[in-house]
């Protein structure tokens, strides 16, 4: 793994400890040993991603990735992916929508509003671990661009 | 206060009697008065014509006595034209005094004295004439000079006086009488009007009344049913607010649920990784001939063993929220109300098991009797499907399966598709019961969860209708399925 990729950090934004150790784990199994930032609610994540003045400028510079569950306490995965979309130094960085949720029109929203990829969290754990591990894979292979 | 329509009809019915009480009333009274007006004017003019003949008969008298004086004097027998003439006349004037005297007794006796009078005084008069001329006209003479005869003329004269006066106060009280009977007639009329007036007034009155009554009572009823359409309409806005909200509900419980139900499945699947490796550990301190107890145990059984009824248990948990979910999904799915021509469709549903039941000796049958209906294609090519599916996998197995598939129509704009088969059937009990979720009915040989008669239900309520069931265990089962002939009256209305 070259230095460029080892510098993506991984920001997840998942309110269920379990799924975030799940995820982390099989992230971890696949080989990507990049940095992982988790965020238990929206708030915090926002505030890591846009600083506290939310202008965003915290981020420019930095490799970002971002792992987002859309049923959150405080918020949903939608505000933020809005948000970040929406702000020209986080919009670089690649979403991954990760949620339970399989609703025909809720993903067509998520890729409306620019999520890069959606993955629906399978129950069965077989299918779970390998959509993870095959996410990592494609981490390992992607070129996450610098946040400007 | 308003007019019952009971008390009006009573009101009214009781003012036409009294109406028609009056009118009777009146032309009774107006009938016996005219009766009476005319008795009376009978009786003056009978007065009068008793008066005229008293007067004709006393004048008669006189003329007779005149022309027997004159007679005498001069024994001239021009002079006896009158006396004849009254001798012939006065008895039958006498005999129609005597008819009309019977009807006035006051009169009778008087009249009776009368002509006693005049026979007398006649007699007399004849016999003088006889004697004069015989020529004895002395002793005729000596007769007038006694006296008799004056006598008689003067009582006859009193007489006649009386009766002249007795017929004018008849004919005096007649006429008054008349009058009285006129006024009278007046009165009755003028009473009868009044009374008719002052009912049909009232009549007015009341039919008026009821009238605005029932005029602001049908305002009332139009407001009335402006409100409860008003309310119709509320009620039909807050039961789909309370289904969109089941629905919701239904939707979030399920993907709450299935947030844990990974965590178990992945962290059950961790465990049982973890397995491995311990099992090679207690194996090595085996062979290694150390004491290990319970452990091999535990990791080749017990937990292998924990760990499979975790997962079979999430799987079919899983398989349940996904139920769940799919009935949601189902009910949130926007009908897309199209022209279905029955035959092709039920036809191409058939197709699809067709092989099967040929396969197995079996036949379907189509019957389809309405040509379209207008209604949501996916929603009911599911519920056709899912009714054909069960009727093949609920077949009795000594028998050829036979599914009967008609279509017919029903009240008016209904159409009721049936799907009969000679299934095992399902047992009374559970006719019911078998359109809940996750229930299910008979040997439970068969997979399923029990999700398809719900969906099927969810789907055909969904669609504006409603299926039952008719089945005698072990002879098979008719699900009749009644949906409108056009969804979009029904969804029309349901907007509303």
């Amino acid at each position: 793994m070259n230095n460029e990729a080892r510098a993506v950090t991984i920001v997840m934004v998942e309110d269920d400890e379990g799924h975030a150790r799940l995820i982390e784990k099989n992230i971890r199994r696949a080989g990507v040993n990049n940095e992982i930032i988790p965020f238990t609610n929206g708030t915090d994540a926002l505030n890591y991603m846009f600083g506290p003045d939310g202008s965003g400028e915290v981020s420019a510079g930095r490799h970002l990735l971002i792992l987002l569950d859309l049923n959150l306490p405080d918020m949903t995965g939608i505000d933020i992916l809005e948000r970040v979309k929406a702000n020209q130094h986080t919009k670089p960085a690649p979403v991954v929508v990760l949620t339970t949720t399989d609703d025909a029109r809720e993903i067509q929203r998520c890729y409306e509003l620019g999520a890069n990829v959606y993955i629906t969290k399978p129950v069965n754990y077989e299918g779970f671990a390998n959509a993870i591990r095959q996410l990592g894979l494609f981490f390992s292979v992607m070129q996450v661009p610098q946040t400007l | 206060m308003p007019i019952t329509s009971r008390s009006f009809v009573r009101w009214n019915s009781f003012l036409f009697a009294i109406g028609l009480l009056a009118l009777v009333v009146l032309i009774g009274a107006t009938f016996w008065l005219i009766a009476r007006t005319s008795d009376y004017a009978d009786a003056a003019l009978t007065a009068r014509q008793v008066r005229a003949d008293i007067a004709d008969l006393k004048s008669l008298v006189q003329d007779a006595e005149s022309s027997q004086r004159g007679f005498l004097l001069t024994a001239n027998d021009s002079y006896l034209g009158p006396f004849e003439l009254a001798r012939q006349e006065i008895p039958s004037k006498l005999d129609s005094l005597r008819v009309y005297v019977t009807q006035e007794p006051a009169l009778a006796e008087g009249m009776a004295a009368l002509s006693t009078r005049i026979n007398a005084k006649l007699d007399e008069l004849s016999n003088t004439v006889a004697l004069a001329r015989a020529g004895r006209t002395q002793e005729a003479l000596a007769i007038v000079d006694g006296g008799a005869g004056q006598k008689l003329m003067d009582e006859a004269r009193d007489l006649f006086d009386t009766l002249i006066d007795g017929a004018d106060r008849r004919f005096a009280s007649s006429i008054a009488a008349q009058q009285d009977s006129a006024n009278a007639l007046n009165w009755v009329a003028l009473a009868a009007t009044g009374v008719i007036l002052v009912v049909v007034g009232s009549a007015a009155w009341i039919v008026l009344n009821y009238t605005r009554d029932l005029a602001s009572a049908r305002v009332e009823i139009e407001t009335l049913n402006t409100g409860l359409e008003e309310k119709v309409r509320e009620r039909t806005v807050e039961l789909g607010r309370a289904n969109d909200e089941i629905q919701r509900f239904a939707y979030i419980v399920t993907h709450d649920l299935r947030a844990p139900l990974v965590n178990i499945m992945g962290f059950t699947s961790e465990l049982e990784t973890s397995i491995a490796p311990i099992k090679e550990l207690v194996t090595g301190l085996e062979e290694e001939g150390r004491e290990i107890g319970e452990a091999k145990l535990i990791v080749a059984e017990d937990l292998p063993e924990a760990i499979g009824f975790i997962r079979s248990s999430t799987r079919k948990m899983d398989g349940l929220i996904n139920a769940i979910l799919k009935l949601s999904r189902e009910g949130r799915r926007p009908l897309k109300p199209e022209r279905l021509e029955l035959q092709p469709l039920l036809g191409s549903c058939v197709d699809v098991i067709q092989h099967q039941v040929n396969d197995a000796g079996g036949e379907v049958t189509l019957d389809i009797r309405v040509s379209h209906i207008v209604s949501d294609r996916m929603a009911l090519e599911q519920i056709v499907g899912n009714m054909l599916d069960n009727a093949v996998k609920y077949s009795v197995q000594d028998r050829p399966l036979r599914i009967m598939v008609r279509a017919l129509p029903t009240l008016v704009n209904f159409v009721t598709i049936e799907i009969e088969d000679n299934g095992r059937g399902i047992a009374e009990q559970d006719h019911e019961r078998v359109f809940d979720l996750f229930r299910r009915s008979g040997t439970q040989d068969k997979a399923g969860e029990g999700i398809g008669l719900a969906h099927v239900r969810s789907s055909v309520r969904n669609l504006g209708g409603d299926i039952t069931l008719e089945s005698r265990l072990g002879e098979g089962t008719t699900f009749k399925i009644n949906l409108p002939r056009d969804l979009r009256t029904v969804t029309r209305s349901n907007a509303a």
